[in-house]
């Protein structure tokens, strides 16, 4: 039993009410004047027999009286307990348990009280309850006892640790509900175990609870958090004496009330190479720069470290030092040396960064087969069609995944270009249109979705309407079509072949058949279709615990044994657990769990140079900031719907504590009927009390 | 006629005693001039009801005695000598030479009163009234106040109707009051036999109260005492229990008196027969009066009363 006003308690004093009007003597105030009392037979009071209680029926009464109105005002509210709830209520309760182990929980005593708190929640469960229990950070795990035992359950609480990943709310609570949904029982309880931080939680993710869920929020964060981090690091690459350099510069935070002397060691394959100090005052941040270094041949493990505190593992963040990514591309001219016609693509590709294009320029009329070698893109600016066998060798290129650009200028002719070149093209060429008459066309419909062109799709990201195009090219296809002319030909195709793909721009890029070289938006346009041609795709070397990793361009492809489920890798974790991606028997996509240098390698090839995958604490989860538990329990509660025909679950649970707490009533009437019989034993007792004594 | 006069005009009533008219109580309590209270009260009554207890020697002729040796031989009476040649001295009835002293009693007890009047007022009615009376007739009238001593004293004379008016309405009730100790004094002052009024409630025994008298009577006064009681003294009209207190003594009691008005009423009946019985064997006139009466009513059975002793005298 519990008290809603519990002070009212103090009432309990006014218990010493009745005692002192039953021990105290104190004649009556109402005093007549008489003349002479000579005739008056006295009746005394008797001073020794009153000092103890005499009229034990009325105290008991007076007493009762207070009691009950006392009890009454504190508003009891009988909890039964669990075993007791259940056989009343015909069942036991559905309690779920949402465990945080997210990084943030190792601060402090976070995680020692969070598992204090499961375990107090398991305990208070009766015979008749059933607990699932779910650890989570960014994902969710729950352990059933419908399926597991009570003891497997606590051994999970004893067992877990705060992991490296972030906060995220919402895939623990719709585990949450999908428990609670599919639950038979008649309660239905959810304990939020957590340090509430904010960063984790999205009002825009629908994670609302069952109707008549009763949600407990456990805050188990300290106040005060004193913690340094190393939030991002920046690299700026340069070219110096033919030598591509890197200045490495990191942001660091101290969250906490006192300043830092911080000092900060940029690591590379586990060696120093570069240390600097910086001083930073009470919750502020800093960047610390280091000394250029060159970079190194091939990809190495870096990191930077700062001073160590109580928590160390956002002390250090991990990267990768590689050299910037290129693409090899081989640029085959049509026309004859010396022309200046050329030298938009060209000088468009040679300022080409991250990617970077590596050109190999041959013309036409000397292309060999081994000039695809090695090669990710080939660009046909206005060149004719190859000889049979170059053909050949260009369409193997493009079945196995090369790119092939091709610029149709004046020199891509349904003579010059047969059919559609085996296949590779989307289209014959056709005519010439001239649009020099009505001062050229310009691009009408373009589909910004598209992948080549959906940096464009943003405002101010280059204006694809400005070029003008006197000429281009004709050629009739029905699909494939990633950009019109205002006159509905198309300007810009596309046509897969194998893995690869080839891309026809409709027009020259030489300055004569339209002024798109001389427009602004002429090198994205290029870039962007050549990185798209080329299926380049932009690596990643540095992720946060929790992000799906791109394994694409992890060595060749190799089929698993049973070549059911594609490519298959294996990672060696930081922590040197082995895992293994893909196949029918890996997990579907590396999700890293640990901060620190992830290596993986494509499966069965265990002497190949592995790819290294940095992988930090989520910079989200840096962020301390907190919010009212309250908010998510409101935000999680499902208002009741309004159903006519019977009372919501939500009206139910109100009801039923009204009727917990409705004794109160009662106790008033039960005090209300002493009070009246108090009246009418007072009257009487004062009438004997007051008989004079002969 | 001044307002109060005709408030007591309409005042009056015919209750008490067939043929006659009384004044409320409650009418006079809204007085408080004493001398006019006094004046219109006796102004109803008959004249020379009472009768000088001493010859002297006045204008009424009383008898002839024979002339002896040593008499004033200006109460001669010449024209008889001249007829029969004898002496004989004129006797007249000394009506008009009386002593008149009220004895107030203005012990706490008297300040009690449920009918509109105190006793002490209902005495000082009584006490202005008989005083002003005597003094139309002549009589010398002086005041004692007195509790357990004397408070005020105001010699008897033919000249002190206003200062025994003043003194009366001086007079307030408080203190505690015992009989004895004032009336020995009274008795050792007033030489000359008087006509002395005690007005008190008597609380004290029958038996002291007649202790307290003796020296009085012994010493030859005209004693008349009116015994006052308000009627919550005689019937103990009283329904709810609580506590009493006395007015001399400040002593409180609890009492119910539901279950106290038999007892009571039999021993203030008791105490009233015994102090009438004690007084009429000392030869001293006893009148209770209920302060709820009409104090003209009540001087009026007074003087009757008078009236029937000086003729049995």
């Amino acid at each position: 039993m519990s008290f809603l006003a519990p002070l009212f308690a103090i009432g309990l004093i006014g218990l010493a009410i009745p005692i002192l009007v039953h021990l105290v003597h104190k004649e009556r105030k109402e005093t007549t004047l008489f003349p002479s009392l000579m005739f008056l037979l006295r009746t005394p009071y008797q001073h020794s027999r009153r000092q103890r209680i005499r009229d034990w029926l009325l105290f008991l009464t007076r007493a009762a009286v207070f009691l009950l109105l006392v009890a009454a005002f504190t508003r009891p509210v009988f909890d039964r307990p669990p075993d007791a709830q259940a056989a009343a209520t015909g069942g036991g309760r559905e309690v779920v348990i949402l465990l945080d182990r997210s990084f943030s929980m190792r601060i402090g005593d976070r995680w020692t009280r969070a598992q204090g708190a499961a375990r107090q929640a398991l305990d208070a469960l009766g015979p008749a309850d059933r607990a699932t229990l779910v650890v989570f950070a960014d994902q969710a795990r729950a352990i059933r006892e419908e399926t597991e035992s009570r003891a497997a359950l606590r051994a999970t609480i004893d067992s877990s640790r705060p992991g490296d990943a972030g906060t995220r709310y919402a895939p623990a609570l719709a585990l949450a509900r999908r428990t609670l949904a599919e639950s038979k029982l008649p309660k239905r309880e959810v304990q939020v175990i957590s340090d509430f931080q904010r960063s984790g939680w999205d009002v825009s993710e629908d994670a609302r609870l069952p109707a008549g869920t009763t949600i407990t929020p456990t805050d188990v964060a300290s106040s005060e958090v004193a913690d340094r981090a190393v939030r991002a690091v920046e690299l700026r690459r340069a070219m110096v004496d033919g030598r591509e350099r890197i200045t490495v510069t990191a942001r660091v935070s101290n969250v906490g009330p006192a300043a830092r002397g911080i000092e900060a060691r940029l690591e590379v394959a586990g060696r120093v190479a570069a240390t600097s100090r910086l001083d930073i005052g009470a919750d502020a941040g800093g960047v610390v720069t280091f000394e250029s270094l060159a970079i190194p041949e091939s990809p190495q493990p870096a990191a930077i470290r700062i001073t160590p505190d109580n928590v160390p593992t956002d002390d250090v963040l991990h990267f990768v030092l590689e050299r910037a990514p290129s693409i090899p591309v081989l640029l085959v001219e049509g026309l004859t040396a010396g022309s200046d016609r050329e030298v938009y693509l060209q000088r468009a590709l040679e300022i080409g960064d991250r990617p970077s294009f590596d050109v190999t320029m041959r013309r036409s009329s000397q292309l060999s087969p081994t000039d695809l070698s090695g090669k990710r893109l080939v660009i046909m600016n206005n060149a004719p069609w190859p000889s049979s066998v170059m053909a050949v060798r260009l369409q193997e290129f493009v079945s196995n995944g090369g790119g092939l650009l091709v610029v149709a200028g004046d020199a891509v002719t349904a003579t010059s270009w047969p059919g559609n070149a085996s296949g590779l093209l989307p289209a014959a060429p056709g005519d010439m249109k001239d649009r020099l008459a009505d001062k050229g066309a310009v691009l009408g419909a373009i589909d910004r979705s598209h992948p080549a062109f959906s940096l464009f799709g943003g405002a101010q990201s280059g204006d694809l309407s400005a070029p003008r195009f006197y000429r281009y090219r004709v050629f009739n296809a029905d699909s494939g079509i990633l950009a019109r002319f205002d006159d509905g030909a198309p300007a810009v195709l596309e046509r897969r072949t194998g893995t690869g793909r080839t891309i026809v721009v409709a027009s020259s890029m030489d300055g004569l058949w339209n002024d798109l070289p001389r427009q602004p938006v002429f090198l994205p346009f290029v870039h962007q279709l050549a990185q798209y041609a080329s299926g380049y795709r932009a690596g990643r070397s540095v992720y946060e615990v929790g992000d799906p990793v791109d394994l694409q361009g992890v060595g060749p492809a190799v089929a698993d044994s049973a070549g059911a489920r594609g490519v298959a890798y294996v990672a060696m974790s930081p922590q040197g657990n082995r895992l293994r991606i893909g196949g029918s028997q890996g997990e579907a996509a590396l999700i890293p769990a640990e901060s620190g240098i992830y290596e993986v390698r494509p499966a069965g090839a265990p002497g190949a140079r592995p790819r290294l995958v940095a992988v930090n604490i989520p910079g989200r989860e840096l962020d301390l900031a907190r919010f009212d538990p309250t908010r998510l329990t409101h935000s999680v509660a499902t208002v009741a719907e309004v159903d006519p025909g019977s009372s919501s679950p939500a009206e139910g649970d109100l009801a039923q504590r009204e009727r917990k707490q409705s004794v109160w009533w009662y106790l008033l009437l039960v005090a209300a009927t002493l009070l009246v019989v108090e009246s009418v034993l007072a009257y009487r007792l004062s009438r004997n009390r007051l008989t004079p004594v002969n | 006629m001044s307002d109060a006069a005709r408030a007591i005009e309409e005042a009056r009533n015919t209750e008490g005693v067939p043929g006659r008219t009384f004044l409320d109580p409650k009418v006079l309590a809204r007085i408080d001039d004493l001398e006019l209270v006094a004046r219109f009260v006796v102004e109803g009554f008959i004249s020379g009801l009472h009768r000088s207890p001493h010859l002297g020697f006045s204008t009424d002729f009383a008898e002839h005695r024979q002339y002896m040796p040593g008499d004033d031989t200006r109460h001669m009476d010449w024209r008889v000598y001249a007829r029969t040649d004898r002496l004989y001295i004129k006797n007249y009835e000394a009506d008009t030479n009386a002593n008149f002293l009220v004895i107030l009693d203005v012990s706490g007890s008297m300040g009690y009163g449920t009918s509109g009047l105190t006793k002490i007022q209902y005495a000082k009615y009584l006490g202005a009234c008989l005083a002003y009376f005597s003094h139309r007739q002549r009589d010398r009238v002086g005041l004692v106040t007195v509790d357990s001593d004397i408070v005020d004293f105001v010699p008897p004379s033919a000249k002190h109707l206003n200062q025994v008016l003043h003194g009366l309405d001086r007079a307030k009730a408080k203190g505690r009051g015992a009989l004895a100790m004032p009336l020995l004094k009274i008795s050792e002052s007033q030489h000359r036999k008087s006509v002395l009024l005690l007005l008190s409630d008597l609380y004290e025994p029958a038996d002291k109260i007649r202790d307290a008298l003796g020296p009085l009577r012994d010493a030859g006064h005209d004693l008349v005492v009116m015994h006052l009681l308000d009627p919550a003294e005689l019937n103990f009209t009283f329904d709810a229990a609580g506590t009493f207190e006395d007015l001399e003594s400040g002593e409180r009691i609890p009492v119910v008196p539901g279950r106290l008005r038999t007892r009571y009423t039999e021993l203030i009946r008791d105490h009233l027969a015994a102090v009438e019985k004690l007084l009429g064997e000392g030869r001293i006139d006893y009148l209770m009066v209920d302060t709820s009466k009409p104090v003209d009513e009540v001087l009026f059975q007074y003087l009757l009363r008078r009236e029937r002793m000086q003729s049995v005298r």
